[in-house]
This record gives structure tokens, sequence and C-alpha cells, in this order.
């Protein structure tokens, strides 16, 4: 493995592509029906599962009669955890963290179910209409062990265990620290704190979670060709499981539509389809429903946060802390762990800011909910929710405007690399630069004018503000879930020009909509010397590449496009070496471009063709040794990754009659690097803020006491559409990386600025009535309940 | 999320269609756009033993001008009633009210015979008809027969039709009026309302000479409010009369707490409703 090599400015000749707004080539399939996803495999005779999932949030299974569905029309097996019980090896989210408790994942419920939707029992038919007819014939006997439906009581101690080997419902505890916390909010000047909560959501990608798996009988192989953003992953996992080697196990993520994270972890039936096309010989598919995949997909958020920050009497963040209980559902997932979105919130709550003493302390509980998992931003849409709202609380509290609050308390350029409390070490990144961008694209003092001027006609006109920073195309020395074992850190490019003289770029990434087929071409065109249009990319097989993970963590521009660049490179000299035999030049003299080996200052040149030709076809041209192959590997590792950062503002006005929230403005600035396709990067940040609205306004999945969904079908679980999106400003800080490239990641930015800045925007909207926002969704509902409550309160003063 | 078995078949005539609810049973269902009945096909919610397929029968689908009423047939689009220009003219409250439904894509395919048959308490049709008090003609068995709103819907999703029973017309009066309003809010544009009202009033020599006023979404099916019409005509016209008129509809609906919305929050919502169709209304000039 290689690690970096700083790319000079040089080593980029002429960067034509990178930079450049090329419009995706992934969307003429896409966007004419010609896109293959998952589902659209046509594997022979495929059989079709269907899912018998709990309708009991916490009961051990007594009894579970399959005969009649065994007898149905078209059923090939109906498939219990006793029935597949020597067919694999549970899968365990090991991690090295103390005080965590490894839930293994099993392909269907064993002993109890723990949550309403968990997969029970699997049929298998030859259709899904008649699998799903079979599901009505099964009988399954529960007694009922209690819902434990609240993280908050699933702490008492009284309160019954969902995994008893756990010896407690909390299954993973930590605790950062740094100076002394208590004594610097004791000499504070200003202390301001609250409990914050973000609820639970769902990720809902526009595909369902989808697997085929298609069998081999010849080989006994199995290729399976999933939604996951993360096929390399799910391969070692399932070639562990089922004790399949690579070679018989090939993982294909295929056109997928859409991830934010709810299909980067290992699934239960994932598993499941692999054991029956094993066990029964058939290629097997199963695309979930709408119904299934919110109700068992990795859900988001649902935290909550005790925080308090001190100030001195400037307005400098002194002292933060926090004690954060996260709801983290009925399993721990894999390999990320329960810990990676509640451990993210305290190791990420500092934030941006230089606060001196911190301690942050979090509990992720166990309870009868699906478990949570990665969701665009992991972490730190709610740091980011909790440390703003505190900023703003402090602002008021010193009669410091928001805007100048975070100037006073932001890492400033000469203080690069920066240790932040909870130990995260941002590299150079823009973060003022940011702060004063937006805030100039946005016309902040203006806005403050016709804010008073709003206010004076009674209107409730907020602005809000919300800077962060996030880490980004993490290296092998930071793990990217906390303790996990396996390797995320690099990202390998092979790249090879055939007997054609076409060129194939493979990696390791997985595309889920990020348009990394045009991107990472985009680099490889530049570095290699090529043409745009003819560097074909293949990503998301686990067959291309010796080793893999997927497309999670803002990672894949970074370590993709890092590998790229470097394999290029190797492959260039390769190239250089061919033509200086062919061209009869010195290979220093010799510049690559457009596809074609040029003699610099003549018209002498050969084509990739003419090159490929010469290397593997024509016996004459080269000496033996100089017939190298065209293809060239390279495995890169930023070793630490790099810093991204935003500030978002946005412009809000409440309509006290309908208690709705308008979204006036909306302005990103946003550093995230040297740019590969300006036109991505807008299209990124829009869906991100798109995101950012739903979780600040709109999207919350509500469960009963009983531990049932309410909001299981998408008329009650409320996501943004086109007219709830305002039209939005994007603005570009480009500041160089350290790694390869100068890149940052930024495929999760927009999602994590938004709800923070939005509910600054609300809060600052109502403040006139002294209402304060502390959780999200802020929902019309919220609203209203926070307007009557505010006028009961002030008419109690007047009467008093 | 796949509907258990069906059978299917696509009559050419109504009679044709009752014939075959009637051999069903009472285990047909009857299919218009679809836009409700499939998602409850699919969630195995209603298991009919047959669809009985209405598009295929010619003559369900006009808007008519009968003068004083205007007839549209069962099997009218949304979509025909939000761009008809006869019912822009003559019934200018449904006109306004039609692109609220859903979206342009379930406008295309829903149907005024299936929302008003679905019953659903918080869609515009059903109160729209409540409003209009319109005369919903339905085939049957034994004949045809007319059935007011307030008879037709019996409770949220249920109508008071037999299994056999076809709605094949609804007939609109043309009110006489010289101001409306209609108003609504849902979570989006296009979802099911929150709360919503409809007002129309017809000056007299001094005050008003009529009115109407009928909501939907805070009971468990549309409404007339009977009593915040006699107080409107009562009320004195003057600067205060759109809040007094508010607090009348407010004391006369008792909605229930649900998952989007609470019941004072619902009461709140149709309060300042009712306060701007009211204005509304007021200020066109005949
Ligand atoms: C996402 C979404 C959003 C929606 N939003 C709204 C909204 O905001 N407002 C709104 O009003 N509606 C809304 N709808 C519902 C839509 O208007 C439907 O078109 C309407 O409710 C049913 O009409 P249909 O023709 O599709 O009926 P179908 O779905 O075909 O049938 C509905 C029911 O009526 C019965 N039926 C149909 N025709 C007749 C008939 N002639 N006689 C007797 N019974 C009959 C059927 O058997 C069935 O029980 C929405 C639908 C969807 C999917």
């Amino acid at each position: 493995m290689n690690s970096d090599r700083r790319v000079t400015p040089s080593d980029v000749l002429r960067p034509r592509n990178v930079g450049a707004p090329i419009k995706r080539t992934e969307d003429p399939r896409l966007l004419t029906g010609n896109g293959e996803y998952t589902a659209d495999r046509k594997p022979d005779r495929p059989l079709h599962l269907a899912f018998l999932r709990s309708g009991q949030p916490h009961a051990r299974i007594a009894r579970i009669d399959t005969a009649a569905a065994r007898q149905a029309s078209g059923v090939v097996a109906v498939l219990a955890a006793e029935d597949i019980a020597d067919d694999f090896k549970p899968v365990i989210p090991f991690s090295r963290m103390p005080n965590y408790y490894a839930t293994p994942i099993l392909p269907l419920a064993s002993g109890k179910v723990r949550y309403v939707g968990e997969a029970v029992v699997a049929v298998v038919a030859t259709s899904r209409y008649l699998a799903e007819d079979a599901l009505e014939l099964i009988d399954v006997e529960y007694e009922p062990l209690g819902a434990i439906s609240r993280a908050e009581s699933a702490v008492a101690a009284d309160a019954p265990l969902l995994h008893e080997a756990a010896g407690s419902n909390v299954l993973i505890a930590r605790e950062f620290k740094k100076g002394d916390v208590a004594a610097d909010l004791q000499a504070a000047a200003v202390r301001v704190g609250g409990r914050f909560e973000m609820t639970r959501k769902a990720a809902l990608a526009m595909e369902p979670r989808s697997y085929t798996a298609e069998y081999d009988k010849r080989r006994d192989a199995i290729t399976l060709y999933t939604s996951s953003n993360i096929p390399g992953i799910v391969r070692d996992a399932v070639s562990e499981a089922l004790g399949l080697p690579g070679h018989r196990l090939r993982v294909v993520a295929p056109d997928v539509g859409g991830s934010f994270g709810s299909k980067g972890s290992l699934y239960p039936e994932e598993l499941l389809i692999c054991i029956a096309a094993r066990k029964l010989r058939r290629s097997v598919k199963w695309t979930a429903d709408r119904l299934e995949d919110v109700s068992s997909s990795s859900q988001a958020f649902a935290e909550i946060v005790d925080a308090e920050m001190g100030f001195d009497e400037n307005g400098v963040a002194t002292s933060l802390q926090a004690d954060v209980i996260g709801d983290v559902g009925a399993y721990s997932i894999y390999p990320w762990t329960c810990g990676l979105e509640p451990v993210q919130v305290v190791s990420f709550l500092p934030g941006p800011y230089k606060i001196g003493s911190y301690r942050g302390a979090v509990r992720g509980v166990a309870t009868c909910k699906p478990p949570t998992g990665p969701y665009r931003g992991v972490g730190r849409p709610i740091s980011t929710f909790v440390a703003e709202r505190l900023m703003d609380l402090g602002a008021k509290a010193l009669g410091i405007d928001p805007l100048e609050i975070r100037r006073r308390n932001l890492v400033r350029p000469e203080e690069f690399p920066y240790r932040i409390a909870s130990g995260i070490i941002w590299d150079k990144t823009g973060f003022i630069e940011c702060l004063e961008a937006a805030a100039k694209a946005a016309g902040y003092d203006q806005l403050r004018s016709e804010q008073a001027e709003a206010r004076k006609q009674g209107r409730l006109f907020g602005i809000g503000i919300a800077s962060y920073a996030e880490l980004t195309g993490i290296g092998s020395r930071i793990a990217v879930a906390p303790g996990m074992p396996i390797n995320t850190g690099s990202e390998t490019a092979k790249i090879t020009i055939d007997s054609t003289g076409a060129i194939t770029a493979a990696f390791g990434v997985a595309s889920h909509g990020q348009g990394l087929e045009t991107t990472l071409a985009q680099v490889v065109a530049d570095d290699l010397g090529a043409r745009f249009e003819d560097v074909r990319v293949i990503q998301g097989d686990s067959d291309e590449v010796p080793m893999s993970t997927g497309t999670f963590a803002s990672r894949s521009a970074v370590l993709g496009g890092g590998a790229a660049k470097h394999a290029s490179k190797l492959l260039q000299e390769k190239i250089k070496r061919v033509a200086s035999h062919l061209l009869e030049a010195n290979a220093d003299d010799i510049e690559v471009t457009e596809g074609k080996a040029v003699v610099l200052g003549t018209d002498r040149m050969v084509t990739f063709k003419q090159i490929a030709k010469a290397v593997y076809s024509d016996m004459k041209t080269l000496p033996v040794d100089a017939r190298d192959e065209l293809s060239a590997t390279y495995t890169y590792d930023p070793i630490n990754g790099t810093t991204a950062a935003a500030t978002h503002i946005a412009v809000v006005e409440v309509d006290p009659a309908t208690c709705f929230v308008r979204i006036l403005k909306f302005v990103v600035a946003e550093d995230c690097g040297r740019i590969i396709n300006p036109m991505i990067v807008d299209g990124q940040v829009h869906g991100g803020v798109a995101q950012g609205i739903g979780a600040a306004l709109l999207e919350e999945l509500v469960y009963d006491e009983d531990g049932q969904l309410l909001t299981a079908t998408l008329v009650d679980y409320v996501i943004p559409s086109a007219p709830e999106v305002p039209v939005m400003d994007v603005v570009h800080v480009e500041s160089e990386s350290a790694v390869a490239g100068g890149f940052r990641g930024m495929g999760e930015g927009g999602t994590i600025g938004a709800p923070a800045a939005i509910a600054n925007a609300v809060a600052d909207a109502l403040s006139p009535l002294d209402i304060d926002v502390s959780i999200l969704p802020m929902t019309p509902e919220r609203i209203f309940q926070l307007i009557e409550t505010a006028k009961q309160k002030s008419k109690g003063k007047t009467d008093e | 999320m796949k509907p258990a078995k069906f059978d299917y078949v696509s009559p050419s005539t109504v009679e044709a269609a009752v014939a075959a609810l009637v051999a069903s049973n009472g285990e047909g269902k009857l299919l218009a756009g679809g836009q409700s009945l499939l998602p409850l096909l699919n969630f195995r919610m209603a298991r009919p033993s047959i669809l009985v397929d209405l598009n295929g029968i010619e003559g369900l689908s006009y808007i008519e001008d009968r003068d004083d009423r205007i007839a549209v047939g069962a099997l009218t689009r949304h979509r025909d009633l939000e761009h008809s220009p006869l019912i822009a003219s003559k019934l200018p409250v449904m006109s306004a009210a039609m692109r609220h439904v859903a979206h342009l894509a379930i406008r295309n395919r829903g149907t005024i015979g299936g929302s008003l048959s679905h019953a659903d308490p918080a869609a515009e049709l059903p109160m729209l008809a409540t409003f209009y008090d319109a005369t919903i003609l339905v085939q049957g068995p034994s004949g045809r027969r007319t059935i007011t709103p307030r008879e037709f819907f019996v409770d949220a999703l249920t109508n008071c039709l037999e299994p056999e029973e076809i709605v094949v017309e609804i007939e609109f009066p043309v009110l006489k009026q010289d101001g409306w309003a209609f108003e609504e809010v849902a979570r989006r544009f296009g979802d099911f309302a929150l709360a919503s009202i409809a007002v129309s009033v017809l000056r007299g020599p001094s005050g008003l000479e009529a009115a109407r006023v009928a909501v939907m979404g805070v009971a468990d099916t549309p409404r007339r409010l009977d009593e915040a019409e006699a107080a409107l005509v009562a009320m004195e016209l003057d600067d205060r009369t759109p809040d007094r008129f508010s607090e009348v509809v407010v004391s006369q609906v008792s909605p229930n707490d649900d998952l989007h919305a609470s019941a004072e929050y619902r009461k709140h919502l149709l309060g300042q409703l009712a306060k701007r169709a009211l204005q509304t209304a007021l200020a066109m000039k005949g």
C-alpha cells in the first residue's frame, strides 16, 4: 500500500476537465429509463422472496407453524431461523470500544423478536404475489415481553431487557473530556443550555432496498446484485458468514437509486437471500416495498441532548458539556455498530469552535425500533443543531450579533491545524471565509434591517446562521466508526488501456447518485492525458479490485479521486516509455494529452490506439522488454483525511395564522477544496439542503408506546417536495486541501447545516414571543403549541 | 405489497356493472380512477373477489349545463373539472378548490364518483357536494334513486350506498351569490387538508340575504354549518364581522387529535381560514 505523495500543481499540466461543469454521463441512461437497477436483473427463472415481519415489538417466539404455507401454490421453500441455522455464521458488528455490546446480525429473528417489522419467516415462491399469499398462511405464536419504546425509560433499572446477554439496554456508553468544564462553567460570564432533540427519521431513498442473488450451479457461486452503497464490505461479510471465498461470491451494486446511508450497512435480508439461493440452488430476487423500506431500513437521529455552554463577557465560548441519549433501536449494525450515530454527536459537538474545556457523555440505548444507522451527515446534523442553538443563545444573552459571535469563536486561518476539545484535528479549511462569504451573499446587514422593518409590522421574520466542520475522505489512521476493525481508509484504482486502445478505470467505490462515473473520469482524463469521453469508469463491483468498501462518509472524491490521480500518473509513465520508442524521442520530451503522446514542440505523435497495438499485437515494433502491459493500479490512503466546512444562512417567516414556516432565502457558502465538477457539487448541496429542510420542518417517524410505527406510509411520513424547497444560492470557497488533488468530501454537508440554520431562523423569528426552538422538526403543530404556551405565559405575566 | 387474488370484468354498460356487483354477492368492488382503491388493494386492506371496472362504460364522463344546475358524470376526472370554463363560471368555488386535490398525475385519473364514494373527510369533492347540496344520482338493481350529501356521507370512509349501487351522476345547483371564497391549509401543496372552508354570500338590502358555509378536515364527514350560516345572515356587517363569524364557525366543530394536527390546532386553523374566507367573500363585488 502506498501512502500519500503530495501532488504538486505542476503535475497537472493543463486541467481541462477537473473544474468544468460537465454533464453527468450517467444521466442519459437514467433519465430515459435505461438504467439497470438491482430489480431489473433478469436471471434465469428466478424465485421471489417475501418476508413475514413481526407485528410485535418485543415477544418470545413460542411456535411457528408453516405447514399450510409450504403447501401453498407456487411455494418452493419456507424458511424460519431453525431451518437455516447450519447455513451461516452470524455477523458480529465488532468494535474495540469499551462499554459496547455487539448484537449479532441474524438473517431471521431467532428466539424472540425485538421490533415491529423484524423479519421472522421467509417464503420463497415462483412469484412475489404467491409468496405474499403464502405469508398469510403462516401462524406465529408470540409471548409478549413488553415494549421498550423510549430510550429514557429503557435505562431504568427495572426496564425489561431487549438483549439479556448484554445485561443492560445501554449498548454503548462513552465519554469525552478535556479540561475542567465544571470550573470553566462556574467562571463563565454567561451560561446557556437546554434539552435538545432531533426525532427519528427515515432516509427514504427513492429506490427501496433491493437484492438479487444469481446462482451459478457449475461453481456453487453467487453473484449478489445489491442496492448497497458498501458492496465491498457486503462481499467480505457474506463471504465470512457463508464460507464462500471471494472468487465464488461477487457483489455488484449496479445503478442505485439513492441511499443517504440507509443502504450502507449489511442487512439480514442480504444474508438471507444468499443463504436461500445457495440452499435452493436457484436465483432469488427481493425488493422491499415502501412499507418494508420505511419500517426495516436503518433510521436516523433519535437523540436527546442536554447541553450547556459557557461564554466569557466577550462572547468567547470557554466551556461546553453535553449528555446525549441515543435511541439506537433493537440491534447494532454491521460494520458501523450502534455507536456510529450517537458517538459522533459528542465527538463533533464542539464543531468548528475553539472551546477550551469539554465534557461529552453519550449512551446508546436499545429500544423496540429498527436500528439507527448512517444517515447523510451522521451525528453532525444534531451536533450542529445543538452547538449552533447554543451559539445563538449565547449571542442573545450577551447582546452580540449571531454573525459576530461566530467570528469570535471559529478557528481562524492562522490557527490550523487545530485540535478541538473532543480531539478531532481540523486541517486548514476556510471556516471564517465561509462565514463571511455566506454573510455577504445573503446581504446580512440588509437582512437585519429588513427584519427590523418586518418586526415593526408585527411579522415573524427570522435569520439563522449555522457553521459546521466535518471530517471527510478519512484515511487509515482514523476509524470511520469508533473502534471498528475493518479498514475503510484506502481505495484502489485500476486503469487499463486494452488492445483496442480503450481506457477502463475500475474502482471499489460505489456511486448511488453522486455521479462518480463522471467525476472520476474527469480526474483520469486530466491526469492520464485522455479525452473525457474515452474513459469508462467501472465501480461498485467486487470483482474489479481486490479489496474495496464502497461510497460513504464523503470519501469517494478524496480516496477514489486520489487513487485515480496516482494510477493515471503511473500509466502515463508507461505510455511515455512506449511512445519514446515509437517516436524515437526522450520520454521527458513527450507530453500525453487528448489520448495522444506528442513530442513537445513538434507534430510527431502516436495515439493510444497505436501505442496499444505496439504493446499488445504488433510483435515487431517494440523490444520484448518494452512490451509492458498498459495498466496501473494504485491504492491510495490519505492517512488522516481532510476537513470540509460550510456556513448556511436561512431566512424564514412564520405565518402566525397557519403556523407554517416559509423559507424566504437560503445561502450556503462551502469549502470542498478543489472542485471537480461544480454542477455536481451544487446538486449535492441542493439535495442535502432539501433533506435538511425535511429534518427541520417536516419529517418524523412516530412510534407509539406499543412500538407500532404510526407514520408508515408517505401520506403520514411527510417529506419535502418541490414547492417546499426554495431556490438556493451556493457560494464555493475553494481552498485546496492537503490530500491528492486538493479535494475535500462534500456529499453530506447540506444535510448537516440546514437543520441548524433553519432552527436558528425559526427561533429568531419567534423571539419577539420569547420562544425557543429545541426540537426538530418544527412542525406547524409544534409552532402552534409554542405560540399558545407563550400567549398563556405572557397573559399570566400581565395578570400578575 | 401485492394485492390478494381477484377477478376482473370490464362491462360496457351501467346495467352490466350492476349485474356484476349483484353476481359477486357483495364481494365485488368498482374500479374508477383507482387512486384510492389500489393502495387499499396493495395493503390487502380491501380484498374484493372481483373488480368491476367502470372505465369501459361510455357516457359516464361529462359536464353538462342544465341552466340552474350543472350535471357531472361519475367518471369525470378531477382534471376536467379543474379546467372546465363552465365550472369556472357557474361553480367558481369548485373551480378554485380543484387545484388543491392531490397532484397532477392523480387528478388525471381520479374521478368525482370515486372521490365521493371513497368519502375521505378531508377530500375536496365530498366537501363541495355538501357545500352545494348536490344531488347524487345512483343506479342499482331496482333502478335509479337520488341521495343528498347529508345522507350519503355516513362516516369517515363510509357512504350509504348498497353494495350493488353505482354513483352515475352528481348534479350541482348554481348558487345565487355575489361573493365567495375557498380556503384550505395542507401540510404540502396537494396533501389532504388539515382544515378547509368554503363560503358564499348573497347581499340583501341590509346585510346578507343568504349565506352558505361548509368545512372539512375537522369532522368525520364534510359538514354544512347551518348555525353559522344563520348567524352570519343575522350579523351586522362591519369590520368585526369576520372575527365574529370565525368564532361562530369554530364553536360549531369539535375535531379529534390525530397524527397531523391536534384538535386545538385544527380549530385555530379553521378559525383563521373562516376569517380570511369571509373577508374575501365580502370584498367581492357581486
Ligand atoms: C397521493 C394522493 C393524494 C391525494 N390527495 C387528495 C386530496 O388532496 N384531495 C382529494 O380529494 N383526494 C385526494 N386523493 C384521492 C383522489 O382524489 C382519488 O382520485 C379519489 O379519492 C378516488 O377517486 P378514484 O376515481 O381514483 O376512485 P377509486 O380509487 O377507483 O375508487 C375509490 C372507491 O370508490 C368506489 N367507487 C369508485 N367509483 C364509484 C362509483 N361510480 N360508484 C360507487 N362507488 C365507486 C370504489 O369501489 C372504491 O371503493 C389523493 C390520492 C392520492 C393517491
